[in-house]
């Protein structure tokens, strides 16, 4: 027993976390996660409190409580925040607080890009938030359409490129953690038809996220190239398309409501279960449906854009998609309601907040069918029905199952209860608050008035609705008041919760209060509810009857598994406390930051410190070759400490991470495309840039780079890690040359990129190569040094594998953008 | 040993081996690329042609695409298909034992329910081509 004791110590002093100042430099998903939602949470109270201020300035006719200006800028900050500062980092806060818990990891596979991650955003999200005190906030609407956006003068708008395009590196970074977090650490023996829905769904989530967010940022450089260089990408008088920024935003757009909606209602399938004390109706249903809605949500994007004038037969086509994905999302719930209906519901606050969120979504799902028909939305476009329509879908499909999340899961992480009687009042407070605010807008929207108007006249026969919703917002406000009061009140004299205090069945309800580590030993699973279905189950855990009960090293341990069946096949070395993701956050930061203001040294600097950053962090932290090859893991398995290629998370990581990258780049090649398909004659009579010679000798020499560092990896494999280090070497000669090359055709053909769309198009793509062949070269000089120095060997060749895989992607864009710009023009 | 081998069948029956996450998504893929090649195709029809262009060329593409997008998902249908007849733990629906055999028959059962899901969708975006007549 006392063994056992040593090993519980043991394990409590590996995972301990650091305290006083140093706290902020803790890793662990139990306290990252905490922060994340922390900063989600505040950042909707200030989402919140403009848009009371909205409701204010419309509660009466003709009202002069705030500017046009201002309200121009809380309408634009109020849709920004909730969407971009609380909607999605909602869903990765709560992914990260309870994902490794419900898999039985002991963490995710990178905490620190998780901290990275969480500093980006917290520093993107005060920079957007804090310039509406400077009266500098954007103010040209949530999706900032140009003209508007790229005509005005102030830097609202750069503030919203910059800094948004920052937090988006947030997204992509707990993408990237997360589906490798459900893929390849889920506790052994959870197959992949064991794995708990809510994981099924982040897998979903994160894919959308990275064929949804990098056409974002690709939509966003251009736009950012139009507002700082005069590159005319949306202005029509030089050959630009501002529908192009549409499409862009769109494409992101759309899925994203999907990105937020997915998740919440994975709340919902791992509650109500609990609460109907059965196990869900229809498992197989729900994943399906979750695939077939991630699927079908990149068909919507043009029912945004149904009166900007398309042909009526591509609107026939997203309208189509539009009405076809109410099928998987309708498929959900009900298999929702089968489960209510077959169990045996246990009153609770958090199935209140279900109920509700499954009635108010429903609406909102109604008139989104309706305004999916081309000829209704022609109607109402632009008006407060939108807004009713929105908001239904939101609040329903994300706010109240969020709150039913944290009614349910606060004992988990607290370790308190919350008050009954404050969550049952909060509830009705909030349902009929927020009934009374949007359900009057239909009306409103239906009699004419449109968005975004600070004010309107008294003739118009609006003011009594809108004084309900104004009445309706406050009410609701109450609600949310209340709930966030009994999550902060202080709870010191109230007794601790017993474990599992719902009588949940999931296995993130083994966990113990207060174990940053997750469980004693990490099971070996047999069903969808082990808590349920083996009344040992917990005894087994508590008394480290599972895998890595110990952490004789001093090393923080999680295994990795693998994808299907979950078979044990990686000790995996987590990182530990730290200071470089918070550094690299803030270097990174200021370069978004110094951007926006054109501080170009400070700027500069801020990326250095970034790159050292990294470096360091890659340098000192990942690859590691273990003091020895296996490690007994219990229960008589030795599995290996060191794997690389595509059984490791690290080239996971950088598969993931690549796609989202090659998303971005086919967002760009489709601006080309999209050019040429508004004009006549493109490229332009007058324009004969960039030629064939340099842009083919640009794609024969990153090539030949990609060749040779391919061929450094297998010549390292077969022991010749000499040779391979000459490979390297050449390999980065041959990327400058490339990437000189490339320069080079539209240099010498002197095409200026304010001159024109079609120019500005093509030094765009050069550009975005160029950034990846400069970082390539970096990756290739990494692998030089890691051989050089005996980070890596023949046998530890990890660092290699991800080197020669992100080539894979970067040989491929930048062969296919040569052969485009200097092939395409021949052609038409 | 053939293929045929009963013994190599049971393994393969009990490694599970078939059914990954990749065939899972073939169906909604190809949803996915027929919806792109009927929107891309007639957006730059009608852009090159102009408004009055009638939809007729372009709509014989549109059904060859359907067709062949169609013919690919019964294809992938009828391979699933197989799958239900081949159980050893039980017949229900519900896959959940721990065992690769219902890990792959719980993917084959996803599968093919996302191949009825994307046969209606591209259904679907195929009925305004039958009924407009021109690019306005």
């Amino acid at each position: 027993m006392t063994d056992k004791r040593a090993q519980t110590e043991q394990l409590a002093k590996v995972w301990d976390n650091p305290r006083g100042w140093r706290a902020l430099s803790d890793v662990n998903n139990s306290i990252v996660g905490l922060w994340y939602f922390a900063a989600a949470f505040a950042f909707m109270l200030f989402g919140g409190a403009l848009a009371l201020i909205i409701r204010m300035q419309l509660f009466v006719p003709d009202s002069t409580l705030v500017t046009a200006e201002f309200y121009s800028q809380a309408f634009t900050l109020h849709g920004t925040v909730m969407m971009f500062l609380f909607a999605v980092p909602i869903f990765e806060a709560v992914a990260i607080l309870i994902l490794p818990g419900m898999l039985g990891a002991r963490d995710l596979p990178f905490p620190r890009l998780s901290a990275f991650g969480f500093w980006c955003y917290l520093i993107g999200g005060v920079f957007v938030c804090g310039s509406i005190f400077f009266n500098a906030a954007p103010d040209a609407g949530w999706f900032m359409y140009p003209p508007l956006s790229t005509e005005q003068s102030g830097i609202g708008a750069d503030i919203w490129l910059l800094g948004l395009s920052f937090i988006e590196v947030a997204s992509i970074a707990a993408a990237v953690e997360l589906i490798v977090g459900v893929l390849k650490c889920r506790a052994p023996g959870m197959h992949i038809n064991l794995t708990p829905l809510y994981g099924w769904y982040v897998l979903v989530v994160g894919g959308m996220i990275l064929f949804a967010f990098p056409p974002l940022i690709a939509g966003d450089i251009l736009f950012e190239l139009e507002r700082l260089l005069d590159w005319p990408f949306f202005d029509v008088t030089r050959g630009g398309d501002p529908i192009l920024w549409q499409h862009l935003f769109w494409i992101f757009g759309h899925p994203e409501v999907y990105i937020i909606f997915l998740p919440a209602i994975a709340l919902l399938a791992m509650i109500v279960p609990t609460f109907a004390q059965r196990e869900i109706t229809g498992y197989s249903w729900i994943v399906l449906s979750a695939l077939g809605t991630g699927f079908l949500s990149f068909g919507l994007w043009v029912h945004h854009m149904f009166t900007t004038g398309l042909p009526s037969v591509s609107l026939g086509f997203f309208s189509a998609a539009s009405e076809a994905v109410a099928i998987p999302t309708g498929i959900q719930i009900f298999a929702f309601i089968a489960t209510v209906m077959l169990g045996s519901v246990v009153r609770s606050v958090p199935m209140l907040f279900c109920l509700g969120a499954l009635a108010v979504f429903i609406i909102g799902g109604l008139t989104g069918v309706m305004v999916a028909v081309a000829p209704f939305d022609f109607q109402v476009h632009d008006t407060y029905f939108i807004v009713a329509h929105l908001h239904y879908t939101l609040i329903g499909g994300m706010l109240f199952p969020v709150m039913a999340g944290v009614c349910y899961y606060y004992p988990l992480i607290m370790g308190k209860e919350l008050s009954r009687a404050y969550g049952i009042w909060s509830f009705w407070l909030m349902l009929i608050g927020f009934n009374m605010a949007f359900l009057p807008m239909h009306l409103t929207g239906m009699l004419g008035m449109p968005r975004r108007v600070f004010t309107y006249g008294a003739d118009r026969g609006w003011t009594e609705l809108n004084m309900i919703s104004s009445i309706g917002a406050f009410v609701f406000a109450a609600g949310f008041l209340l709930l966030a009061w009994d999550c902060v009140r202080p709870k010191r004299h109230q007794r601790d919760v017993p474990r599992n205090v719902w009588n949940a069945g999931t296995l993130e309800w083994a966990a113990r209060f207060g174990n940053t580590w997750g469980m004693r030993s990490i099971p070996e699973i047999n069903s969808r509810y082990p808590i349920w279905d083996d009344k040992d189950f917990l005894r087994k855990i508590d008394e480290g009857e599972g895998y890595l009960a110990d952490a004789k090293e001093g090393r923080r341990e999680t295994l990795v598994t693998s994808v299907l069946d979950a078979q044990p096949i990686q000790v995996l070395r987590v990182g530990g406390p730290g200071w470089l993701p918070m550094i690299a956050a803030g270097g990174l930061g200021a370069v978004f930051i110094f951007m926006t203001f054109k501080w170009w040294l400070p700027m500069g600097l801020g990326g250095v410190v970034f790159l050292v950053a990294v470096l360091r962090w890659l340098w000192t932290g990942t690859a590691e070759i273990p003091e020895k090859k296996t490690k007994d893991i219990g229960g008589g398995k030795r599995i290996p400490l060191y794997v690389s290629g595509y059984k490791s998370t690290g080239w996971w990581a950088m598969f993931i991470t690549m796609t989202g990258d090659l998303t971005a780049f086919l967002a760009l090649l489709f601006g080309y495309f999209f050019f040429w398909t508004i004009h006549p004659d493109f490229p332009p009579a007058d324009m004969f840039g960039p030629g064939w010679f340099w842009p083919a000798l640009a794609g024969v020499l990153i090539l030949v780079a990609w060749a040779l560092t391919f061929g450094a990896r297998l010549l390292n494999s077969s022991g010749q890690s000499g040779l391979a280090r000459l490979f390297l070497l050449l390999a980065a000669l041959a990327t400058l040359g490339g990437g000189l090359a490339l320069m080079a055709g539209p240099w010498t053909t002197g095409l200026d990129p304010t001159a024109h769309a079609y120019p500005a198009i093509v030094w765009a793509l050069v550009i975005w190569i160029l950034a990846h062949l400069a970082t390539g070269m970096l990756m290739q000089g990494y692998g030089f040094a890691r051989l050089l120095y005996g980070k890596a060997t023949p046998t530890h060749d990890a660092d290699l594998w991800n080197i020669t895989l992100y080539w894979h992607f970067a040989a491929f864009s930048g062969v296919l953008t040569a052969t485009v710009i200097g092939g395409f023009p021949y052609l038409t | 040993m053939s293929k045929d081998n009963p013994v190599i069948a049971e393994i393969r029956r009990e490694t599970g081996s078939g059914t990954d996450l990749w065939s899972v998504i073939i169906s909604p893929s190809i949803w996915a690329l027929h919806f792109l090649v009927c929107y891309v195709s007639a957006a730059i029809y009608c852009q090159k042609l102009g408004r009055d262009a009638p939809l007729s060329d372009i709509r014989v593409l549109v059904i060859a695409v359907t067709v062949l997008a169609l013919g690919g998902i019964s294809w992938s249908s009828v391979r699933l298909w197989r799958v239900h007849d081949r159980s050893l733990t039980d017949d229900d629906f519900e896959y959940e034992h721990n065992t690769p055999e219902e890990r792959h028959r719980f993917l084959s059962h996803v599968a093919l329910m996302l191949c009825v899901l994307s046969a209606v969708a591209i259904i679907y975006v195929t009925i305004p081509m039958l009924y407009l007549d021109s690019c306005r």
